[in-house]
């Protein structure tokens, strides 16, 4: 790193006005390519409601944090926050297979709930089924994991039967 | 690397901390950042997860990683910058000087700089909703007045545009007096806003004024 002085940076002044200035909003953020960044959702969309409450109940069906299924599944964690609480986030192809890897559950039929591809009609059903079932609480409730584990059923059905 | 020596305020205290800023920054100080600044946005996060702060209020580059945007790097009419204290990266700017072009009428055609992104350190952000106050302030700033700068170095006038992600909408606007363009379908409808060459000139003239 070669130290080479150009000019001096700005004014103590100019910088305290405009410091005034940015704290009173809340960013000074700029993304140019933000089509890549997932900042601003897309329109609303029932699948991905569904994929992500599905997601939610794998999770912690298998008693793993938001953390450590984002390591495990060598996904960014705010990703996974995202697909659990956001419900116009659309997943990548790439998390939902790591998803399928890590929760066990088969990743074809897991795109088409994620609404990356067009689900087969008795997964759609299930999907609608399973989301008018399930809450989001701290732990699985008896009725929540037969909820899950119908939906599961119906998935790994539909991926065996073709 | 070349680097440009100012000094930043520390909001605790009001203390000038010595900084620099970096010109020239490469791909693999990108991963550097990366790795500075993610263990602390991933902090921030479980902050506002455990305050139940609604996701709307989030931080809205929360999701940036810049090891991701090294690549852009390798374009020839990319540059990047780095403002450095304390041996940390206190924020960082990736800027582009074509194929973009002036939309405002008196420039009308001609080149700027054009910020592809900028972002301040997550420790640097100021969350009220979760206790954060920001460590140091200014940081935005002072890569935007390099961004004039450098607008001038490249013959540009100081003329500058950018993108804004929603919550840095007024900052742009309003205290940097760009002039909003309109908000642009090819870049999720993010505001496109310009800075004019007298714009330019005010800001340069009011920092030496002061």
């Amino acid at each position: 790193m070669t130290n080479m002085t150009k000019h001096n940076g700005p004014s103590r002044e100019w910088l305290l006005k405009m410091a005034d200035g940015e704290d009173a909003v809340q960013s000074t953020s700029v993304g140019g390519m933000a089509a890549n960044l997932g900042v601003l959702p897309p329109v609303a969309a029932e699948s991905q409601r569904v994929f992500g409450r599905l997601i939610e109940f794998a999770r912690r069906a298998r008693g793993l944090s938001v953390e450590q299924l984002a390591t495990h599944a060598d996904v960014d964690l705010a990703e996974i926050v995202d697909i659990e609480r956001e419900d116009h986030f659309i997943p990548t192809p790439r998390t939902v297979y790591q998803l399928a890897q890590v929760l066990n559950l088969p990743s074809g039929r897991l795109t088409e709930v994620a609404g990356l591809t067009t689900p087969r009609s008795d997964v759609s059903a299930a999907a609608l089924k399973f989301a008018a079932r399930s809450e989001p609480t701290a732990t699985l409730s008896a009725a929540e994991r037969e909820a899950f584990e119908e939906f599961v059923k119906v998935l790994v059905e539909a991926t065996d039967g073709g | 690397m070349t680097d440009v020596p100012l000094h930043i305020q520390r909001r605790a205290d009001g203390s000038w901390i010595e900084a620099q800023i970096l010109e020239g920054v490469k791909p693999p100080d990108l991963i550097v950042v990366e790795g500075e600044w993610a263990a602390e946005r991933s902090q921030v996060m479980q902050e506002l997860l455990k305050q139940g702060v609604p996701r709307p209020n989030w931080p809205q580059s929360l999701h940036w990683d810049w090891r991701k945007k090294a690549p852009q790097l390798k374009l020839l009419a990319s540059a990047g910058f780095g403002l450095v204290s304390e041996k940390r990266w206190q924020g960082v700017m990736l800027t582009l000087t074509e194929p973009y072009a002036t939309q405002l009428n008196q420039d009308k055609g001609k080149p700027l700089l054009y910020i592809d992104y900028l972002e301040i350190a997550p420790w640097n952000w100021a969350i009220p909703a979760i206790g954060q106050v920001g460590q140091f302030r200014g940081i935005g700033s002072i890569l935007f007045w390099k961004a004039i700068r450098q607008s001038q170095e490249e013959g540009f006038h100081g003329r500058v545009g950018l993108h804004a992600l929603p919550q840095a909408e007024l900052f742009y606007e309003k205290i940097c007096r760009m002039t909003p363009l309109g908000r642009d379908p090819s870049k999720q409808n993010l505001l496109y806003l310009e800075l004019s060459r007298i714009e330019a000139e005010r800001h340069l003239k009011e920092d030496n004024k002061s």
